[in-house]
């Protein structure tokens, strides 16, 4: 059974009766077997899928109604709340949590009966770039498994490109579904801030985070964007998008569309490699038909500072309440005063999480709050404008996802800063609320270079044509596993 | 510049027990003090922006019970309390 | 110079559901931890979902207050650590960038005195801890999370007030007026809370927190200004702390909290957007409040000629004066405003007396019209009054089964007034001299007619005989 296939395929397929859904997932259950303890991308698998999988067989079989996904095995970064199911953010402090309800973007994929093939792999409460700092071990990155496969998504990418699963849901911080695709060869997309419900979604950094597909081809994600878009009551956050139709005219294409290069995205520290492929696209885009011009957006060279300083800022806020009363790890409060019992029981958290904490309680702190926080803020203001400025005149802006190629893993671990600006191409999105997405571009020397689009809010359509316009400019080499 | 004892208040202002480790306290040293690049932006007089929402497309006020019995699924203590540690 | 500011916190116990999340807004039927939901309850990955009818309720607060009440209000996060708060962090207001909490400065009259209200903000209600163990070693904290999320308005005033009775009696002008509202009934237990801030003579602010109810702040406010007054005498500065009320001994005393806790790194929450709440919906709003208590006093007194004090106490009792505004006619408003001051406010002196009354509007619109036309005595009301809140019978039927219709039947009395006059000669000796005693004969001729005798034709009739 060949499971190099896009998700829309694979529904046709399914629907048509030509594959058994069964069947397709018990390869990918093999699948899973045979290169996940080389990959490490899942933390648990579903073990009720095959039962799900021949159930849904059943109902095609007698002409039932099906949900639009056929039974099409998709994972879930840990970070998502699936109701009776273990959640862990990858962290000891919730390695004994089960959800109590489903997260709005599962029960929406539910009842579009997809089967959910088990929980993957992150940086542990999504702090991270790389997959390593996950409580249970790192992710390796299929194209080379001595490289990082990026993060915090990581567990995403690697399920996708390895085929163990046909998509996966991550969540994008600052460039964690689209560094990871990036760093994987797979399509990874965030949408503007308000599409997707957070309700379900274990917060990081909640005022600028988004559930993103990863998928295979830019189709697939418009797909998915289909099912799981559109207004939550339970978000107050989302956004009403009329139930626009994210595949309807996705071949339009982007004749006489203007494109802005970021300078500032592609300044010094690029790897030579990436910019090669970057102007390569820049190629592309000019020959179908758009036209690209230099633009400078001066704050973000203080994005990837003033990123940290909010992030920590709401992580300090969004983690407080893992104090291991309600939920958690096994650690009984007999013998213990309050204070004592949290301070000890928050010790299970992983020295990135910590770090972060640490710095989230400082730069909002009394003192500081005007020096960090406040002025990361304004920052985040400025940037905004400028970027509304720029997409005034143009209308998609593009630069590398990643300026610089997948590195080894255990490489840059040890500096702290030198990991942070691996995120300076992608934090710009997260900060303006902005769409962007990462397509698989190039592969050179084994290691897959991404690049990003960005468009204005809202216009996750024209962004979706752009890059699907791209994507087949393409033909990139099959995964070597 | 932030001092050691400033991130050691700061770890017990935030709960969290941190063994005396020089090398772990220097990374969050190093991590704030690249914040100070901050100070170049001349963002003084920017405002802070924010999302919005009219009144009306607010929660309606009723009352829905959430359905399952939530206490059973937390850690809890005669089937009716959360177990905290004494004050 | 004494000065005292309160901070007071009060449930919107009217509201159906709580500030974030639908369960239940009045926790007070439920078993532990039977009204939560994973928002209340602080789980991984729950979000709040702002509740549309506390956010104009608390604007009609603001309003009722004199208030002004911004066109968008935002939300912060107060981030301390304990165990009755479920996400370990507070969802409240605050005023840090302009004016962003549901309501900005404003007035309220106490008697002669204007006090000033500083702001008015719309928060969450933390759970409820019970403390179980008998030593200090076993000692567990049991938290129940029914209460967690219940909206509350803070009410945050200048330090105007200058004696502990004037606390009390604002607390009570404000309870009255939230009740008129019809946004909360703070008799409820726990409804209505507050804190005291004290400062004397120029000295340092001290926060008085854990007051149980009005009664113990006054008692609080009069402890902490005699300690501090004391403190002045003997020249000793008043440290600028947090005392709690500690009820058994009456007496504040220092609560010492950490450094640590007082740093809240407030910031915004980024989970709600600012509200939006538009000079349109705020019109609206002020249109839909319900008349206040002043307006009422006022219209009482000068449209129904109601005596001041008579007005003052009906007005203030929107339970009373709702009933007034549906019982009473263009004649009768006087005697049902009379006989709900006078007698029923007294014998319905409890919720559970109010709830099983079985009196109705129209009961108390005949009885003040009988009392009028002279069917029955005041005096002979109070016992169909009685009758009517136990059996609910017409007033029609009461005063014919007890027999109370009025003797105003001149030849009745007159043959009762001879029978009397006969009876106490000494009596009417007197009261040839004395005006006085003539109340004395009035009287027997009241019991002879078992109260039903039409009074003031009594008198008269007796005046009469006796010249």
């Amino acid at each position: 059974m060949n499971l190099k296939i896009s998700a829309l395929e694979f529904i046709e397929e399914a629907k048509n009766g030509n594959i058994s859904v069964e069947e397709f997932v018990s390869t990918t259950l093999e699948r899973i077997n045979s290169v996940d303890d080389k990959l490490h991308a899942f933390l648990s698998v579903n073990d009720s899928a095959i039962e799900q999988a021949r159930n849904i067989d059943k109902k095609i079989k007698s002409g039932e109604d099906v949900g639009d996904c056929f039974g099409m095995p998709i994972s879930i970064k840990d970070n998502m709340c699936i109701k009776d199911s273990k959640t862990t953010c990858a962290s000891k402090m919730l390695e004994n949590f089960i959800a109590p309800y489903d997260a709005t973007v599962i029960s929406k994929l539910k009842k579009q009966d997809a089967i959910f093939i088990g929980k993957v792999n992150m940086d542990e409460f999504a702090m991270g770039l790389t997959t390593e700092f996950s409580a249970f071990g790192p992710s390796k990155n299929p194209w080379n498994i001595e490289h990082v496969p990026g993060g915090s998504s990581g567990g995403s990418a690697v399920s996708v490109s390895s085929y163990e699963c046909i998509a996966s849901l991550g969540s994008d911080t600052g460039g964690s579904v689209r560094n990871p695709a990036s760093f994987c060869s797979t399509v990874g997309y965030k949408p503007t801030y308000g599409l997707i419900s957070r309700f379900g979604l274990i917060s990081y950094a909640n005022s600028i985070e988004q559930i993103g597909p990863l998928t295979r081809t830019v189709k697939d994600t418009a797909f998915m964007l289909n099912l799981i878009a559109g207004v939550d009551p339970n978000d107050n956050t989302t956004v009403n998008n009329n139930n626009e139709d994210y595949l309807e005219n996705i071949d339009s294409g982007i004749e006489g569309k203007k494109i802005g290069i970021v300078t500032e995205m592609i300044g010094d520290g690029i790897d030579p490699e990436v910019m090669t492929a970057t102007k390569e696209a820049i190629s592309k885009l000019e020959g179908l038909g758009a036209i690209c011009e230099e633009v400078s957006l001066e704050m973000v060279k203080y994005s990837v500072a003033a990123y940290y300083t909010i992030t920590a800022t709401e992580a300090g806020s969004n983690l407080a309440r893992y104090d291991n009363l309600r939920y958690g790890y096994e650690m009984p409060v007999e013998g213990y005063e309050f204070n004592s019992y949290i301070s000890k029981a928050r010790k299970n958290f992983g020295p990135e999480v910590t770090r972060r904490m640490i710095i989230g309680g400082f730069v909002p702190s009394a003192g500081h709050a005007g020096k960090y926080f406040l002025k990361a803020m304004k920052v985040k203001s400025k940037l905004t404008k400028e970027i509304n400025e720029a997409f005034k005149k143009f209308d998609l802006l593009v630069a590398p996802t990643v300026p610089i190629l997948p590195f080894k893993i255990g490489e840059k671990i040890d500096d702290p800063v030198s990991l942070f600006l691996v995120d300076i191409n992608t934090v710009a999105a997260n900060l303006t609320g902005k769409p962007a997405i990462s397509i698989p571009f190039k592969i050179v020397n084994g290691l897959p270079i991404g690049i990003q689009l960005m468009a204005n809010s809202m216009n996750d359509k024209m962004l979706l044509q752009a890059a699907h316009a791209l994507e087949k400019t393409v033909t990139l080499p099959e995964v070597p596993l | 510049m932030v001092t050691v004892e400033e991130i050691e208040h700061v770890s017990k202002l935030m709960k969290i027990d941190v063994d005396d480790h020089g090398e772990y306290l220097e990374k969050v040293q190093t991590m704030i003090n690249y914040f100070d690049i901050l100070d170049s932006a001349g963002v003084e007089s920017e405002e802070i922006s924010m999302p919005e929402i009219p009144i009306e497309q607010l929660r309606n006020d009723e009352y829905i019970p959430f359905g399952d019995k939530l206490i059973e699924k937390m850690n809890h203590y005669k089937g009716t309390f959360v177990r905290a540690p004494k004050m | 110079m004494t000065k005292i500011g309160l901070e007071i916190h009060c449930q919107l116990t009217n509201l159906e559901s709580k500030l974030f999340c639908s369960c239940k807004a009045n926790y007070r039927e439920f078993e532990p931890n039977q009204n939560i939901c994973p928002v209340c309850a602080g789980m991984p990955g729950s979000l709040p979902r702002l509740n549309q009818e506390a956010v104009k309720k608390a604007t009609m607060i603001s309003m009722a207050l004199n208030c002004s009440t911004p066109e968008k209000i935002a939300f912060f996060r107060k981030n301390y650590f304990y165990p009755d708060l479920p996400k370990n962090f507070q969802i409240t207001q605050l005023n840090i960038y302009g004016d962003t909490s549901v309501g900005g400065s404003g007035t309220i009259t106490v008697g002669d005195k204007k006090i000033r209200i500083t702001r008015i903000q719309l928060e969450e209600d933390p759970g409820r801890l019970i403390y179980e163990g008998s030593s200090s070693k076993n000692q567990i904290t049991l938290v129940d999370y029914n209460r967690a999320g219940t909206p509350l308005v803070e009410i945050v005033t200048e330090p105007d007030f200058e004696t502990p009775k004037e606390v009390r009696d604002f607390l009570n002008i404000l309870s009255d007026l939230l009740k008129n509202l019809g946004v909360a009934d703070p008799s409820l237990e726990g409804a209505m809370r507050a804190d005291a801030n004290v400062s004397t003579r120029g000295g340092n602010k001290v926060e008085i927190k854990n007051i149980g109810s009005f009664h113990d702040l006054e008692k609080a406010a009069h402890f902490e200004i005699t300690r501090q007054e004391s403190l002045h005498d003997r020249d000793i500065p008043i440290v600028q702390e947090t005392r709690h009320w500690d009820d058994r001994r009456k007496i504040t005393v220092s609560s010492r909290s950490k450094e640590e806790d007082l740093d809240y790194r407030y910031f915004l929450e980024g989970d709600i957007p600012w509200v939006k709440i538009n000079p349109e919906i705020q019109k609206e709003l002020n249109a839909k409040m319900p008349e206040s208590i002043s307006s009422k006093k006022e219209r009482y007194v000068t449209k129904y000629h109601i005596p001041q004090q008579v007005a003052e106490v009906l007005s203030s009792d929107k339970f009373y004066s709702d009933l007034f505004e549906d019982s009473h006619s263009e004649t009768n408003a006087k005697e049902v405003a009379n006989i709900i001051t006078t007698e029923l406010m007294g014998l319905e002196d409890t919720r559970e007396k109010r709830e099983s009354s079985k009196l109705t509007a129209t009961h108390l619109r005949d009885l003040a019209d009988a009392i009028q036309n002279g069917k029955v005595s005041r005096n002979s009301s109070k016992n169909a009054l009685h009758e009517i809140l136990k059996t609910g019978k017409s007033v029609l039927q009461i005063i014919s089964e007890l027999d109370l219709g009025n003797v105003s039947n001149e030849t009745q009395l007159l043959e009762i007034i001879d029978k009397i006059i006969s009876d106490e000669p000494q009596a009417v000796e007197q009261a040839k001299s004395n005006p006085q005693t003539i109340n004395f004969l009035v009287g027997k001729v009241m019991q002879a007619t078992k109260g039903k005798a039409d009074p003031t034709l009594t008198l008269n009739l007796l005046k009469k005989q006796l010249t």
